[in-house]
Protein backbone atom coordinates (compact mmCIF):
# COMPACT_ATOMS: atom_id res chain seq x y z
CA UNK A 1 0.00 0.00 0.00
CA UNK A 2 1.26 3.71 -0.85
CA UNK A 3 1.93 5.66 1.93
CA UNK A 4 0.00 8.79 1.77
CA UNK A 5 2.78 10.95 2.40
CA UNK A 6 4.20 10.16 -0.84
CA UNK A 7 1.00 9.83 -2.53
CA UNK A 8 0.71 13.10 -1.20
CA UNK A 9 4.14 14.35 -2.16
CA UNK A 10 3.40 13.37 -5.85
CA UNK A 11 0.63 15.28 -6.15
CA UNK A 12 2.49 17.85 -5.46
CA UNK A 13 4.92 17.52 -7.44
CA UNK A 14 2.55 17.29 -10.29
CA UNK A 15 0.89 20.69 -9.13
CA UNK A 16 4.34 22.31 -9.55
CA UNK A 17 5.31 20.56 -12.83
CA UNK A 18 1.53 21.97 -13.82
CA UNK A 19 2.06 25.73 -13.19
CA UNK A 20 4.90 26.55 -15.65
CA UNK A 21 3.07 24.91 -18.45
CA UNK A 22 0.26 26.68 -17.70
CA UNK A 23 2.61 30.15 -17.65
CA UNK A 24 3.77 29.88 -21.18
CA UNK A 25 0.53 29.36 -22.57
CA UNK A 26 -0.86 32.81 -21.35
CA UNK A 27 1.83 34.81 -22.91
CA UNK A 28 1.66 38.33 -21.64
CA UNK A 29 1.55 41.25 -23.40
CA UNK A 30 4.73 42.05 -21.55
CA UNK A 31 6.66 39.41 -22.30
CA UNK A 32 5.98 39.94 -26.21
CA UNK A 33 7.03 43.48 -26.31
CA UNK A 34 10.19 42.49 -24.45
CA UNK A 35 10.86 40.10 -26.82
CA UNK A 36 9.88 42.31 -29.72
CA UNK A 37 12.34 44.96 -29.21
CA UNK A 38 15.57 45.79 -30.13
CA UNK A 39 15.99 45.81 -33.55
CA UNK A 40 19.19 47.09 -35.21
CA UNK A 41 20.19 47.78 -38.56
CA UNK A 42 23.05 45.44 -38.27
CA UNK A 43 20.29 42.44 -39.18
CA UNK A 44 19.97 41.22 -42.30
CA UNK A 45 17.23 42.52 -44.65
CA UNK A 46 14.45 40.27 -45.29
CA UNK A 47 11.29 40.40 -46.81
CA UNK A 48 7.92 38.53 -46.99
CA UNK A 49 8.66 37.65 -50.80
CA UNK A 50 12.47 36.50 -50.17
CA UNK A 51 11.02 34.06 -47.21
CA UNK A 52 8.24 32.76 -49.48
CA UNK A 53 10.82 32.07 -52.18
CA UNK A 54 13.34 30.24 -49.76
CA UNK A 55 10.24 28.02 -49.10
CA UNK A 56 9.46 27.37 -52.85
CA UNK A 57 12.99 26.16 -53.48
CA UNK A 58 13.65 24.52 -50.07
CA UNK A 59 10.89 21.92 -51.32
CA UNK A 60 11.82 22.17 -55.16
CA UNK A 61 15.62 21.22 -53.68
CA UNK A 62 14.32 18.66 -51.24
CA UNK A 63 11.21 16.27 -52.51
CA UNK A 64 11.79 13.45 -50.00
CA UNK A 65 10.57 11.94 -47.31
CA UNK A 66 10.13 14.62 -43.89
CA UNK A 67 12.60 12.40 -42.00
CA UNK A 68 15.25 12.45 -44.72
CA UNK A 69 15.28 16.41 -45.88
CA UNK A 70 17.24 18.84 -43.93
CA UNK A 71 15.39 21.73 -42.29
CA UNK A 72 14.97 25.09 -43.79
CA UNK A 73 17.68 27.07 -42.14
CA UNK A 74 16.42 30.79 -42.44
CA UNK A 75 19.09 33.18 -41.23
CA UNK A 76 16.57 35.00 -38.86
CA UNK A 77 18.59 34.73 -35.61
CA UNK A 78 19.49 38.10 -35.43
CA UNK A 79 15.89 39.71 -35.39
CA UNK A 80 13.88 39.93 -32.34
CA UNK A 81 11.54 37.43 -32.22
CA UNK A 82 9.24 35.14 -30.32
CA UNK A 83 7.03 32.16 -31.15
CA UNK A 84 3.00 32.54 -29.71
CA UNK A 85 0.64 29.16 -29.49
CA UNK A 86 -2.25 30.61 -31.57
CA UNK A 87 -5.34 27.69 -31.44
CA UNK A 88 -6.70 26.58 -34.57
CA UNK A 89 -9.46 24.48 -35.17
CA UNK A 90 -7.96 21.10 -36.98
CA UNK A 91 -7.10 21.40 -40.70
CA UNK A 92 -8.44 24.77 -40.88
CA UNK A 93 -7.58 28.33 -40.75
CA UNK A 94 -10.41 29.63 -37.79
CA UNK A 95 -8.75 30.60 -34.92
CA UNK A 96 -9.97 28.95 -31.55
CA UNK A 97 -11.87 31.94 -29.56
CA UNK A 98 -9.25 30.40 -26.61
CA UNK A 99 -6.50 32.26 -28.28
CA UNK A 100 -8.31 35.59 -29.02
CA UNK A 101 -7.33 36.98 -25.43
CA UNK A 102 -3.35 36.18 -26.86
CA UNK A 103 -4.30 37.84 -30.20
CA UNK A 104 -5.23 40.77 -28.23
CA UNK A 105 -1.94 40.77 -26.20
CA UNK A 106 0.44 40.80 -29.22
CA UNK A 107 -2.12 43.98 -30.38
CA UNK A 108 -1.04 45.67 -26.62
CA UNK A 109 2.47 45.11 -27.61
CA UNK A 110 2.19 46.55 -31.32
CA UNK A 111 0.55 49.66 -29.52
CA UNK A 112 3.19 50.54 -27.60
CA UNK A 113 5.46 53.54 -28.47
CA UNK A 114 8.42 51.28 -28.18
CA UNK A 115 7.34 49.08 -31.41
CA UNK A 116 5.19 51.68 -32.53
CA UNK A 117 7.51 52.76 -35.19
CA UNK A 118 8.26 48.82 -36.76
CA UNK A 119 6.62 46.85 -39.08
CA UNK A 120 6.31 42.95 -38.61
CA UNK A 121 6.62 39.47 -40.57
CA UNK A 122 3.95 37.13 -38.75
CA UNK A 123 4.82 33.03 -39.88
CA UNK A 124 3.01 30.38 -39.35
CA UNK A 125 4.26 26.87 -39.23
CA UNK A 126 2.63 23.27 -39.23
CA UNK A 127 3.94 19.90 -38.10
CA UNK A 128 4.92 17.17 -40.75
CA UNK A 129 1.34 15.77 -40.52
CA UNK A 130 -0.35 15.43 -43.77
CA UNK A 131 0.61 16.89 -47.45
CA UNK A 132 3.42 18.82 -47.61
CA UNK A 133 2.10 20.89 -50.44
CA UNK A 134 -1.56 21.18 -47.90
CA UNK A 135 0.53 22.09 -45.08
CA UNK A 136 1.96 25.37 -46.51
CA UNK A 137 -1.34 26.67 -47.66
CA UNK A 138 -2.52 25.71 -44.56
CA UNK A 139 0.11 27.59 -42.75
CA UNK A 140 -0.38 30.84 -45.24
CA UNK A 141 -4.04 30.91 -44.56
CA UNK A 142 -3.21 30.58 -40.54
CA UNK A 143 -0.74 33.00 -40.38
CA UNK A 144 -2.81 35.43 -42.87
CA UNK A 145 -5.69 35.25 -39.98
CA UNK A 146 -3.61 35.89 -37.22
CA UNK A 147 -2.71 39.50 -39.63
CA UNK A 148 -6.50 39.70 -40.40
CA UNK A 149 -7.57 39.90 -36.73
CA UNK A 150 -4.54 42.11 -35.69
CA UNK A 151 -5.50 44.84 -38.41
CA UNK A 152 -9.71 44.23 -38.29
CA UNK A 153 -10.40 43.79 -35.01
CA UNK A 154 -7.24 44.95 -32.49
CA UNK A 155 -6.75 47.90 -35.08
CA UNK A 156 -3.06 47.05 -35.85
CA UNK A 157 -1.86 49.18 -39.32
CA UNK A 158 -1.40 46.92 -41.92
CA UNK A 159 1.24 48.48 -43.54
CA UNK A 160 2.91 47.50 -40.46
CA UNK A 161 2.24 43.71 -40.48
CA UNK A 162 2.88 40.85 -43.39
CA UNK A 163 2.13 37.05 -43.26
CA UNK A 164 3.61 34.43 -44.13
CA UNK A 165 3.53 30.49 -44.66
CA UNK A 166 6.20 28.33 -44.04
CA UNK A 167 4.56 24.96 -44.13
CA UNK A 168 6.27 22.36 -42.25
CA UNK A 169 9.94 23.66 -43.50
CA UNK A 170 10.94 25.20 -40.49
CA UNK A 171 10.87 22.70 -37.55
CA UNK A 172 11.46 23.64 -33.76
CA UNK A 173 11.53 20.06 -33.17
CA UNK A 174 13.35 18.61 -36.35
CA UNK A 175 13.90 15.35 -34.57
CA UNK A 176 10.32 14.83 -33.68
CA UNK A 177 8.60 16.16 -36.80
CA UNK A 178 5.03 15.50 -35.75
CA UNK A 179 5.36 17.04 -32.45
CA UNK A 180 2.93 19.48 -32.06
CA UNK A 181 5.81 22.14 -30.48
CA UNK A 182 6.37 22.53 -34.64
CA UNK A 183 2.96 24.14 -35.23
CA UNK A 184 3.50 27.67 -34.69
CA UNK A 185 3.25 31.47 -34.95
CA UNK A 186 6.41 33.47 -35.10
CA UNK A 187 6.51 37.03 -34.89
CA UNK A 188 9.61 38.88 -36.27
CA UNK A 189 10.37 42.90 -36.06
CA UNK A 190 11.82 43.38 -39.83
CA UNK A 191 12.50 47.13 -39.69
CA UNK A 192 11.28 50.60 -39.23
CA UNK A 193 8.06 51.53 -40.98
CA UNK A 194 7.73 55.41 -42.13
CA UNK A 195 10.03 58.29 -41.96
CA UNK A 196 12.18 59.41 -38.91
CA UNK A 197 9.69 61.74 -36.64
CA UNK A 198 11.13 65.40 -37.01
CA UNK A 199 12.43 66.30 -33.26
CA UNK A 200 10.52 67.81 -30.69
CA UNK A 201 10.18 71.86 -30.65
CA UNK B 1 -19.30 74.54 6.38
CA UNK B 2 -22.03 71.62 5.60
CA UNK B 3 -22.55 73.10 2.09
CA UNK B 4 -18.54 73.04 1.85
CA UNK B 5 -18.94 68.88 2.86
CA UNK B 6 -21.54 68.34 0.44
CA UNK B 7 -20.01 70.05 -2.68
CA UNK B 8 -16.52 68.28 -1.89
CA UNK B 9 -18.50 65.07 -1.45
CA UNK B 10 -20.26 65.63 -4.89
CA UNK B 11 -17.00 67.02 -6.76
CA UNK B 12 -15.23 63.40 -5.74
CA UNK B 13 -17.50 61.90 -6.55
CA UNK B 14 -17.81 63.61 -10.14
CA UNK B 15 -14.31 63.43 -10.41
CA UNK B 16 -13.87 59.13 -9.56
CA UNK B 17 -17.06 58.88 -12.60
CA UNK B 18 -15.30 60.54 -14.88
CA UNK B 19 -11.69 58.44 -13.86
CA UNK B 20 -14.01 55.38 -14.19
CA UNK B 21 -15.63 56.64 -17.35
CA UNK B 22 -12.12 57.24 -19.12
CA UNK B 23 -10.62 54.06 -17.70
CA UNK B 24 -9.95 51.46 -20.22
CA UNK B 25 -8.88 47.66 -20.80
CA UNK B 26 -6.35 46.50 -22.82
CA UNK B 27 -6.84 44.75 -25.95
CA UNK B 28 -5.67 41.03 -24.48
CA UNK B 29 -8.02 41.43 -21.56
CA UNK B 30 -10.79 42.87 -24.54
CA UNK B 31 -10.35 39.36 -26.26
CA UNK B 32 -10.27 37.38 -23.05
CA UNK B 33 -13.64 38.87 -22.30
CA UNK B 34 -14.81 37.60 -25.77
CA UNK B 35 -13.28 34.43 -25.83
CA UNK B 36 -15.04 34.03 -21.92
CA UNK B 37 -18.51 35.21 -22.55
CA UNK B 38 -18.90 34.11 -26.42
CA UNK B 39 -16.43 30.90 -26.71
CA UNK B 40 -19.00 28.42 -25.69
CA UNK B 41 -21.80 31.01 -28.43
CA UNK B 42 -19.17 30.60 -31.21
CA UNK B 43 -18.11 27.02 -31.00
CA UNK B 44 -21.97 26.29 -31.35
CA UNK B 45 -23.20 28.64 -33.98
CA UNK B 46 -20.46 30.40 -35.81
CA UNK B 47 -18.18 27.88 -35.71
CA UNK B 48 -16.31 27.87 -39.81
CA UNK B 49 -15.90 31.84 -39.16
CA UNK B 50 -12.88 33.95 -38.63
CA UNK B 51 -12.93 36.73 -36.11
CA UNK B 52 -11.03 39.15 -38.82
CA UNK B 53 -12.84 41.13 -40.93
CA UNK B 54 -16.46 41.56 -39.30
CA UNK B 55 -17.22 38.01 -40.62
CA UNK B 56 -17.53 36.99 -36.85
CA UNK B 57 -19.67 39.73 -35.53
CA UNK B 58 -21.85 39.54 -39.04
CA UNK B 59 -22.61 35.31 -38.42
CA UNK B 60 -23.16 36.19 -34.67
CA UNK B 61 -25.44 39.10 -36.09
CA UNK B 62 -27.20 37.11 -38.10
CA UNK B 63 -28.23 34.44 -35.33
CA UNK B 64 -28.52 36.67 -32.42
CA UNK B 65 -31.73 35.09 -31.23
CA UNK B 66 -29.88 31.48 -29.72
CA UNK B 67 -26.73 34.12 -28.94
CA UNK B 68 -26.68 33.68 -24.99
CA UNK B 69 -27.76 37.30 -23.46
CA UNK B 70 -24.05 37.13 -21.49
CA UNK B 71 -22.02 37.08 -24.61
CA UNK B 72 -24.31 40.07 -26.30
CA UNK B 73 -23.55 42.10 -23.66
CA UNK B 74 -19.94 41.27 -23.57
CA UNK B 75 -19.56 41.41 -27.14
CA UNK B 76 -20.28 44.48 -27.12
CA UNK B 77 -18.43 45.79 -23.87
CA UNK B 78 -15.37 43.98 -25.73
CA UNK B 79 -16.08 46.11 -29.15
CA UNK B 80 -16.43 49.15 -27.27
CA UNK B 81 -13.25 48.44 -25.22
CA UNK B 82 -11.36 47.96 -28.34
CA UNK B 83 -12.36 51.46 -29.70
CA UNK B 84 -12.24 53.28 -26.75
CA UNK B 85 -8.35 52.22 -25.83
CA UNK B 86 -7.53 52.95 -29.65
CA UNK B 87 -9.13 56.55 -28.73
CA UNK B 88 -6.94 56.58 -25.68
CA UNK B 89 -3.83 55.90 -27.80
CA UNK B 90 -4.38 58.25 -30.55
CA UNK B 91 -5.49 60.92 -28.01
CA UNK B 92 -2.16 60.89 -26.84
CA UNK B 93 -0.46 63.06 -29.32
CA UNK B 94 -3.08 65.96 -28.66
CA UNK B 95 -3.21 65.56 -25.03
CA UNK B 96 0.32 65.40 -24.31
CA UNK B 97 1.87 68.15 -26.85
CA UNK B 98 2.43 70.84 -24.88
CA UNK B 99 4.15 69.00 -22.04
CA UNK B 100 6.17 66.99 -24.62
CA UNK B 101 7.08 70.34 -26.31
CA UNK B 102 7.95 71.91 -22.43
CA UNK B 103 9.79 68.75 -21.16
CA UNK B 104 11.05 66.68 -23.77
CA UNK B 105 12.42 69.13 -26.43
CA UNK B 106 14.83 68.26 -29.03
CA UNK B 107 14.23 64.58 -28.65
CA UNK B 108 13.58 62.74 -32.24
CA UNK B 109 10.09 60.67 -30.42
CA UNK B 110 10.83 57.26 -31.46
CA UNK B 111 11.16 53.93 -30.06
CA UNK B 112 8.81 55.02 -26.55
CA UNK B 113 11.43 57.77 -26.05
CA UNK B 114 8.96 60.15 -25.49
CA UNK B 115 7.19 58.09 -23.26
CA UNK B 116 9.83 57.15 -21.33
CA UNK B 117 10.41 61.26 -21.09
CA UNK B 118 6.92 61.79 -19.71
CA UNK B 119 7.12 59.10 -17.37
CA UNK B 120 9.88 60.40 -15.92
CA UNK B 121 8.39 63.67 -15.31
CA UNK B 122 5.03 62.35 -14.27
CA UNK B 123 5.36 64.94 -11.20
CA UNK B 124 5.61 68.15 -13.95
CA UNK B 125 3.61 66.43 -16.60
CA UNK B 126 0.17 67.97 -16.89
CA UNK B 127 -3.20 66.27 -15.20
CA UNK B 128 -4.97 66.05 -18.91
CA UNK B 129 -1.74 64.09 -20.50
CA UNK B 130 -1.09 62.05 -17.26
CA UNK B 131 -4.42 60.85 -17.45
CA UNK B 132 -4.12 60.00 -21.10
CA UNK B 133 -0.81 58.38 -20.64
CA UNK B 134 -3.04 56.00 -17.86
CA UNK B 135 -6.02 55.23 -20.22
CA UNK B 136 -3.91 54.29 -23.16
CA UNK B 137 -2.54 51.94 -21.03
CA UNK B 138 1.20 53.00 -21.51
CA UNK B 139 1.90 53.46 -17.46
Amino acid sequence: MTSPLIRFALAASLALSAAPALAQTQLSDGQILQSLQGFTQTAPAISAEQLRQLVQKHMAQYPGEALTRPNLALDLDKLPQINVQVQFRLNSAIIDPASYGTLGSIADALHNPILHGYKFIVTGNTDVTGPRDYNLKLSQARADAVVNALTTVFNVSPNRLEAVGLGEEVLIDAKNPTSPVNRRVQIFTVGRVGPTPAPIR
Amino acid sequence: MRGIRILLAATLLAGSAVAANAQTISYGQAGALLAKSCGPDINKLCPTVNLGGGALQACMDAKISQVSAKCQADYAMATASIAKRDAAQDAIGQTCNADAARLCQGMIPQDGNLLSCLLEATNVVSAACNQAITDAGYR
